[in-house]
């Protein structure tokens, strides 16, 4: 019985006959993280949406909680948070809208009062009631990553967090996904680069054409202790 | 046998039959008494229908188990019959087009059964015209199944509603379509070759597209292995 | 669960209508076509009044309401691709058969208003009466705005994902409408005419079939339409 929340099982995927994922593996456990790191089109975003069910595997498996990401049932999908390249926020709502619309979905308790607690949490609670469409690049995006935290996620993938944000909102950005990890949450992370992910004490991979390699695997740091072992076999 | 010889057997029993079809077509059948030489148009018509219907059939079944399975080989078998169906469709049109003119006066007449085939005819351009846009991609097979499985429930619908339509405001000339009764045996012996042979035709002209469909699939996941080989071949 | 169904289709209608309350795009826009389509019939047809003139009111609601539901159902569709939500909302929890309820309950919504303008604006143009009959057509309408919309949103589900796919959904949507026309505008014209019950009813029992179909079908089938891709 595997422990790992987030894994890649030989898994590929190739647009038309171009190969963009060969043989990638990888495997999260709660209360770890991992971060993918590489160039533009190096396939990142790819092996992330493939392994948050939203694209079909040419080859091998993506499996979240030991199923197939794609065939995922809901109470399953209700434990997956992402942050994608895309914000998933309605322009036309209100950031308290979008996160008490979502907070419905996911059938969070209390919500009102969770969304206003992520409101505050994410520096965004002077602009809780002024709509996404006016919101600068780096508001959105911790908006965004308020949305992807807000079901306490047991699985979290992230595309390129620290993008767009200034050196306080990357701090904020770190300090949660540290708080992630520290309850026994599976991260996956990209980058461009391996610096903030190894400050986090993140396992570091490199997509190279397609193919997943680690790197001076001595420069990686263990990761920090993990406080619910429990968790992962609940 | 292999494909390819059931293909070439298909082809020559196909050749065989429609040959037989003609001859007793334009040489054995008597001529309809009321309608003339242009009634003879109905060996071809009756079987093309036939064959378009069961095509589009087909395309539900087809699509049903594609979703279903989720296999390759069922959107393969799919789309070559929704194409092929397309063809015998268009021959409907075409021939009632033809039969019409002289019988009714008019190319088109909006008589129940030319305007069920219509509107067949637009659906699964519809369809092949999705199908076109989607490109060959796995989602393009699943919108190919969801829209030939709606399609096919449409079907019995549009069959109820076109023929309430015009029996509401009868025509004159419908009445007219039921006046083909085949009195003389050879006129039945006549269809239902005429029928084999159409049925045949389908068979192997789907065998045919279902066959480079196939392999056009085949060669989609060699030319992905190649670049999989290439690009392995250039990491070491 | 079923109540989780019910509070996820409550919550996604919810936030439909309320962009569309913000926005206001949809029913604006929906109703601006079904007011335009009617001039264009006018002049088409210089309705002369009486039963060819209601004839013709009926023809010119119901292609008001095909173009309109072509909109309707685009616009609560594509609502969802501006920034990916439709990928958030596809990782959720919520049911890909709530979903469609919803998306077809708010296409029906921005129908339903749209075409009670179009009803309005076509006794106007075509110099009918505001009487009993025009109350009539009601059912007609409405079944029909039902099974165009349970129809246009299981088929923007398609179109909204392909490059150009705008032009396949009148393609695909328009013949698939054809059973439900036919009886609509029959319906609708026997209404206007004056017909007897029992003529009106036989093209209504066409549109109740023919919503329970598309219904059923769009139900069943929009988890194969919005899956990944």
């Amino acid at each position: 019985m595997t422990a790992a929340l987030i894994e890649a099982r030989a898994l590929g995927k190739s647009f038309g006959p171009t190969p963009v994922l060969r043989e990638v593996n990888l495997s999260v456990e709660a209360g770890r993280g991992a971060a993918v790191i590489g160039a533009n089109g190096a396939g990142k975003s790819t092996l992330i949406r493939l392994l948050a069910g939203l694209s079909a595997p040419s080859a091998g498996g993506a499996l979240l909680f030991g199923e197939p990401a794609r065939a995922l049932a809901p109470p399953l999908r209700r434990r997956v948070g992402l942050l994608s390249h895309q914000s998933f926020l309605y322009p036309n709502l209100t950031a308290r809208e979008n996160l008490e619309f979502y907070a419905a979905l996911y059938g969070v308790d209390g919500a009102r009062a969770a969304v206003a607690q992520w409101l505050e949490r994410v520096a965004l609670g002077g602009a809780a009631d002024a709509r996404v469409r006016g919101f600068s690049r780096g508001m959105e995006q911790r908006l965004a990553l308020a949305r992807a935290l807000l079901a306490r996620p047991d699985v979290l993938m992230l595309d390129e967090p620290f993008a767009a944000l200034d050196a306080d909102g990357a701090a904020l950005a770190a300090a949660l996904l540290r708080e992630a990890i520290g309850r026994g949450c599976a991260v996956l992370a990209s980058a461009h680069s391996a610096g903030a992910m190894e400050e986090l004490g993140f396992a570091v991979f490199t997509l190279n054409r397609g193919k997943l390699v680690r790197p001076q695997a001595s420069a990686v740091r263990q990761s920090p202790p993990r406080p619910s072992l429990a968790r992962q076999f609940s | 046998m292999s494909g390819r010889g059931i293909r070439l057997w298909l082809g020559l029993v196909t050749l065989a039959l429609m040959l037989a079809a003609l001859y007793m077509i334009f040489v054995y059948v008597p001529t309809e008494a009321e309608q003339g030489i242009v009634q003879r148009i109905f060996y071809f018509h009756v079987p093309c229908a036939l064959v378009a219907f069961v095509a589009f059939a087909l395309v539900a079944i087809a699509g049903v188990f594609y979703l279903w399975l989720g296999q390759q080989v069922w959107d393969d078998l799919g789309y070559a019959a929704a194409e092929t169906g397309m063809v015998f469709c268009t021959l409907v049109l075409v021939t009632g087009s033809i039969w019409a003119k002289p019988i009714w006066g008019a190319w088109w007449t909006w008589d129940s059964r030319l305007t069920t085939t219509l509107i067949l005819w637009l659906l699964y351009g519809g369809y092949l015209m999705l199908r076109a846009m989607a490109g060959d991609s796995e989602q393009g097979a699943r919108f190919g199944a969801v829209v030939g499985i709606v399609a096919a429930l449409d079907v019995p619908i549009v069959i109820v509603s076109v023929r309430l339509w015009r029996t509401i405001h009868p025509a004159v000339l419908v009445t007219r379509q039921g006046g083909h009764g085949l009195e003389d045996p050879r006129m039945v012996a006549t269809l239902l070759v005429s029928l084999a042979a159409f049925t045949t035709l389908f068979i192997w002209i789907l065998c045919l597209r279902f066959a480079t469909l196939r392999m056009h699939t085949r060669l989609g996941a060699l030319a992905r292995s190649l670049a999989l080989a290439e690009a392995a071949a250039q990491d070491s | 669960m079923a109540s989780f169904a019910a509070r996820s289709f409550v919550a996604v209608l919810r936030k439909d209508l309320l962009l569309e309350v913000r926005g206001g795009q949809s029913t604006v826009a929906l109703g601006a076509l079904s007011l335009l389509v009617l001039v264009v019939l006018v002049f088409a047809f210089n309705p002369a009044g009486g039963e060819r003139g209601a004839a013709a009111a009926a023809g010119a609601l119901w292609v008001a309401l095909v173009f309109s539901g072509m909109l309707g159902a685009t616009r609560a569709v594509s609502g969802e691709s501006e920034n990916g939500c439709i990928r958030a909302l596809l990782m959720s929890p919520l049911d890909r058969a709530a979903l469609y309820a919803a998306k077809l309950a708010a296409a029906f919504i921005f129908m339903a208003v749209a075409e009670a303008a179009s009803i309005i604006l076509m006794v106007l143009f075509f110099n009918l009466e505001f009487d009993l009959r025009v109350m009539r057509l009601a059912p007609a309408v409405m079944l029909g705005a039902l099974g165009f919309a349970a129809l246009a949103t299981l088929l923007a589900g398609i179109s909204s994902r392909l490059r150009g796919g705008d032009l396949v959904l009148p393609l695909l949507a328009v013949p698939m409408f054809v059973p439900a026309l036919i009886a609509g505008v029959k319906a609708s014209a026997a209404a206007l005419a004056g017909a007897p019950l029992g003529e009106f009813a036989v093209w209504l029992k066409v549109l109740v079939a023919f919503d329970v179909l598309f219904v059923a079908a769009g139900y069943l089938l929009f988890e194969y339409v919005a899956g990944e891709e």
